[in-house]
């Protein structure tokens, strides 16, 4: 379960001036439920995402995770915190380049030192499930888009997370690879899953599998 | 003063330590007087992140001084054939009068430093970071200590002088000596050899019932008593000599270096004892991992140190 | 609490430094570059060393030396009585030795007397005697050379002979009987030996006189009583022992190699900068790759971590390559220009061979200078990355 609780996010923009990112937002994500963030650019989705992930701290107000203040955490423990708990999935893919398709899905696991009759087994299972077998050990950016974007997602699911978020999944891609996101979507949902997409991409807007679509306008949600 | 190439190695990595650790100290002042977990601040925020680098910084440290002060043991050692009248690193480390002193001063600033990472290990493990404060006085504390260390490697280096006839070791460690031990000599050395299995029996007890106080209490008088009934009884019995008290000749080659091993499996086995103990008190919960280590090799010290009173009886039928 | 190595986090390590391939050559060469000239300066003393360790252990116990004004004149043969009677005295031997001065090649030759099979010349010459016939050597008034004496009277045209300039100015002709070549070529490369006759004519010396005596003692701990005896029966005596030596020599290596190293530490604190500079210049790709780090999950520890195992993997490859490249350089090369640091008398004292010396600690030496002032100068750049912000990922 996620709670944002009357947050407020203020960037520091220069020496003096600020901007309000999020005025005093709440909001409540139950496990299992699909949340789609909607609305235009720059409206404040991906600050929300951020809080979440607790890539960034609230200015005001927190964030509870799972009944756990992440708002509250100390850098080093919001890592452990992301690596137990969430996936991402970026707009960018944000793999790392000049690593191997099998190299990028791993790196999630590295810092816990995994198994690795266990890890062999998991990546088959993931990469199976991508269609990807056969670009395991490519480099990544000799990869597709739509490859690129299934190993991030691959990536994204690799420590089984309670959490997957999504920001702007599909704004690198075509309709016809837009439309397997989704497919593929439609497939993590499961139950145990809590999954928050920001988006302003209209093919979201009206899929039945999605629970509940907020919209987001100026850092308030309306 | 002697400007040999050990020398300079030592006093250039002391520069390293005395740069990166004043660094440290002063990050650690800031966040020993502003850490407030709670607070959201940028200065709260920037502190975390320094704390790391403070961390880093003690565990190069430590990880580097572990072997140096090894390599300044090795040093002296090599000395020893320079300076006049010293066999060994005994008499070259008490060719300056404050020698043991800085020699014992530089162990506890191991058991120091390494506590500080235990310390460090549980204040990361829980997301309250109950320790981080202390850790960071302790730190600042450990650093004044720092600073005395190296200023007595530099003093000690600057007033050592080839030309200056030192005492062996035979001198210093016999009854005849002034030296402020000089009185164990004097008693019953079999009485120490009662005492020190009598500790070792009552510290292997104590790590059955895991009582914090007791563990602690006991591993502190197992490395006095193990280091006097060394000197007193079991070195003798390496020399197989029962005048040579030496406690350094037996880190020399003659030896098989075994000295080296003697001290380390002490070192990690009263370590982990006695930092196993403070933390089982300020988590109140029994620290069974520290406590086996612990256990392991203050054992290992117990029998290999025993080994040679033993197998001398054995192979001549006598005690020495 | 985990103790095993993170193999995974170790590959990572491994991978990146070749995915930042041309910074990191860079370090690595000039690195390796440093660590060479410093084990290949520590070989090179050490070799010395051992080699004067091996001459000075067959010197004579105590050396007694007569002053005038402050400088070494020669003894007379009549003190030789008195000193024999000194207790725990076993032999005293008067040597006749010289040093000629031969100006066509700018070098200086020892020239040694012996008579017989004198005991201190016993443990360096007796090799020689196998091979040369003494006898012969003292009827003939001929010398035996050193090897590179050869060479050198070889490079001026001598062949077979040689002839000395005596102080009135006549020459006196010397056959060449053989050339040696001794264990410890550092000490007797330029050694002449002959007669002591020979000697005492070309150098102009009475009969009754020697240049010094050398003392064999029955027990070395009476060395020092010995010597302060000697003093009081002759004040005007110099006596040198042993000891004295060794710790001078001792000394003077320790000395040149610490300036060496003086200068050494100097130029690591220069590349300490230079690892500190190259460390701290992130790229965009860099910091866009530590934000995807963190933000999958990696603590600023983990990161920390992972640059550790990269300076750690550089460092410890450059100092493995530089110390094999140094001992080929030394020991397979014998040293070519950087010897002459060292023994910079070259021409003075002909070529030799460095032997084969390392010990435990000379490697301690050269790591406690590299690895570790490497790895604390990526201590702060890799701070500065791994606590840099990850919500830079999200942008
Ligand atoms: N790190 C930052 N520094 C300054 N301003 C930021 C930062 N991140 C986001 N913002 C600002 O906050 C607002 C919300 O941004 P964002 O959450 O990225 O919007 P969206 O994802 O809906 O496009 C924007 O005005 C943006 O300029
Ligand atoms: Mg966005």
């Amino acid at each position: 379960m996620i709670e944002l609780k009357n947050v407020t996010k203020e960037f520091k923009v220069g020496a003096k001036d600020k901007v309000v990112a999020l005025k005093d937002i709440n909001l409540h994500v139950q496990k299992g439920e699909i949340v789609l963030l909607k609305g235009p650019s720059g409206s404040g989705k991906s600050t929300i995402l951020s809080l979440i992930a607790a890539l960034n701290k609230p200015t005001i107000g927190e964030v509870i995770v799972d009944g756990k203040r992440v708002s509250k955490l100390a850098d080093n423990f919001t890592s452990l915190f992301r690596r137990e708990n969430i996936g991402f999935i970026f707009q960018r893919y944000n793999l790392i380049p000049s690593l191997s398709a099998k190299e990028n899905v791993i790196v999630p696991l590295i810092p816990s030192n995994p198994d690795s009759n266990w890890l062999e087994d998991r990546l088959q299972e993931l990469f199976q499930n991508f269609s990807l077998e056969s670009k395991m050990e490519v480099m990544v950016k000799n990869l597709s888009g739509g490859e690129q974007q299934r190993v991030a997602i691959a990536r994204a699911l690799v420590n089984n997370p309670s959490i997957i978020i999504a920001d702007e999944p599909t704004a690198n891609l075509d309709k016809k690879l837009s439309l397997e996101f989704i497919e593929i979507l439609k497939k993590l949902k499961n139950g145990h899953n809590s999954i928050i997409i920001a988006s302003h991409d209209p093919l979201f807007f009206d899929l039945d599998f999605i629970d509940r679509q907020i919209d987001i306008h100026n850092g308030e949600i309306l | 003063m002697l400007l040999t190439p050990e020398i300079i190695t030592i006093l250039a990595l002391d520069f390293i330590f005395l740069f990166f650790g004043t660094i440290a100290f002063f990050i650690s002042i800031r966040i020993a007087r502003y850490w407030d977990l709670n607070s959201t601040t940028p200065l709260q925020y920037k502190l975390e992140k320094q704390s790391f680098l403070v961390a880093t910084i003690i565990k190069y440290i430590f990880v580097v001084k572990l072997p140096l002060f090894l390599f300044f043991i090795f040093t002296a050692n090599k000395l020893s054939n320079v300076i006049v009248g010293a066999m060994c690193a005994a008499g070259v480390v008490n060719s300056v009068s404050f020698g043991s002193a800085m020699f014992f001063y530089k162990i506890l600033n191991l058991y120091i430093f390494g506590f500080w990472l235990v310390l460090n290990h549980f204040d990361l493990k829980n997301e309250n970071q109950p320790y981080t404060r202390y850790k960071f006085l302790l730190y600042a504390i450990g650093f004044i200590f720092l600073l005395v260390e190296i200023y007595l490697d530099i003093d000690f280096f600057t007033s050592l002088d080839v030309s200056k006839l030192v005492s062996c070791c035979g001198a210093l460690f016999s009854a005849a000596s002034t030296s402020s031990f000089s009185f164990i000599f004097t008693v019953n050395k079999l009485y120490f050899v009662y005492i020190f299995y009598a500790i070792f029996v009552l510290l292997m007890i104590s790590y059955i019932f895991k009582n914090a106080f007791v563990v602690l209490s006991l591993n502190l008088i197992y490395v006095f008593i193990a280091i006097i009934s060394l000197i007193v009884f079991f070195g003798t019995y390496i020399y197989q000599l029962p005048t040579h008290h030496c406690p350094f000749c037996m880190l020399q080659k003659n030896y098989d270096y075994i000295g080296y091993v003697v001290y380390i499996t002490l070192y990690i086995g009263t370590f982990f004892g006695i930092s196993g103990a403070i933390m089982s008190i300020l988590e109140k919960k029994k620290e069974k991992f520290y406590y086996n280590v612990s256990a392991i090799f203050n054992v290992i010290y117990a029998i290999i140190i025993s080994a040679y009173p033993i197998t001398y009886y054995i192979k001549h039928g006598a005690w020495l | 609490m985990k103790s095993k190595i993170n193999l995974f986090l170790f590959d990572f390590s491994v991978l990146s430094i070749f995915r930042r391939g041309s910074k990191n050559i860079f370090i690595f060469f000039v690195f390796t570059l440093l660590i060479f000239l410093l084990s290949s300066v520590l070989f090179i003393s050490n070799s010395i060393k051992s080699e004067l360790d091996t001459t000075l252990n067959a010197l004579p116990d105590i050396t007694v030396q007569r002053l005038q004004a402050g400088r070494a004149i020669n003894m007379p043969l009549s003190r030789l009585n008195k000193l024999l009677a000194i207790d725990g005295v076993n032999a005293v031997i008067p040597r006749v030795w010289g040093y000629y001065y031969f100006a066509n090649a700018g070098a200086n030759f020892s020239v040694v007397g012996i008579d017989q099979f004198e005991d201190q010349y016993r443990d360096l010459y007796t090799k020689l005697c196998d091979k040369f016939n003494f006898d012969k050597l003292k009827k003939d008034s001929g010398m035996l050379i050193g090897s590179g004496i050869d060479q050198m009277l070889k490079n001026n045209f001598y062949q077979g002979y040689f002839n000395f300039v005596k102080p009135d100015g006549s020459l006196a002709k010397v056959k060449i009987d053989g050339v040696f070549k001794a264990d410890t070529a550092l000490e007797s490369n330029d050694v002449i030996v002959m007669p002591i006759k020979k000697v005492r004519e070309i150098f102009g010396m009475k009969p009754d006189e020697a240049v010094d005596f050398v003392i064999k003692v029955a027990n070395p701990s009476e060395i020092p009583n010995i010597a302060r005896k000697i003093t009081e029966i002759y004040p005007d005596t110099r006596v040198i022992t042993k000891e004295d030596l060794k710790i001078s020599y001792q000394n003077l290596f320790d000395y040149k190699g610490g300036l060496f190293l003086a200068l050494f530490v100097i130029s690591t604190f220069t590349f300490f900068m230079i690892i500190y500079d190259k460390a701290s210049g992130v790229s965009s790709d860099e910091k866009r790759e530590i934000g995807i780090l963190k933000a999958v999950g990696w603590t600023i520890d983990d990161i920390l971590k992972e640059k550790f195992y990269e300076a750690f993997v550089i460092s410890f490859v450059s100092f493995i390559t530089a110390l094999c490249l140094s001992m080929f350089y030394v020991y397979f090369l014998n040293a070519p220009l950087l010897r002459n640091i060292f023994i910079g008398y070259s021409n003075l004292k002909p070529a030799f061979d460095l032997p084969f010396s390392f010990d435990f600690q000379t490697f301690a030496i050269i790591f406690f200078l590299t690895v570790p002032i490497y790895i604390a100068a990526t201590i702060i750049p890799s701070w500065r990355v791994a606590s840099m912000d990850a919500d830079e990922v999200m942008r």
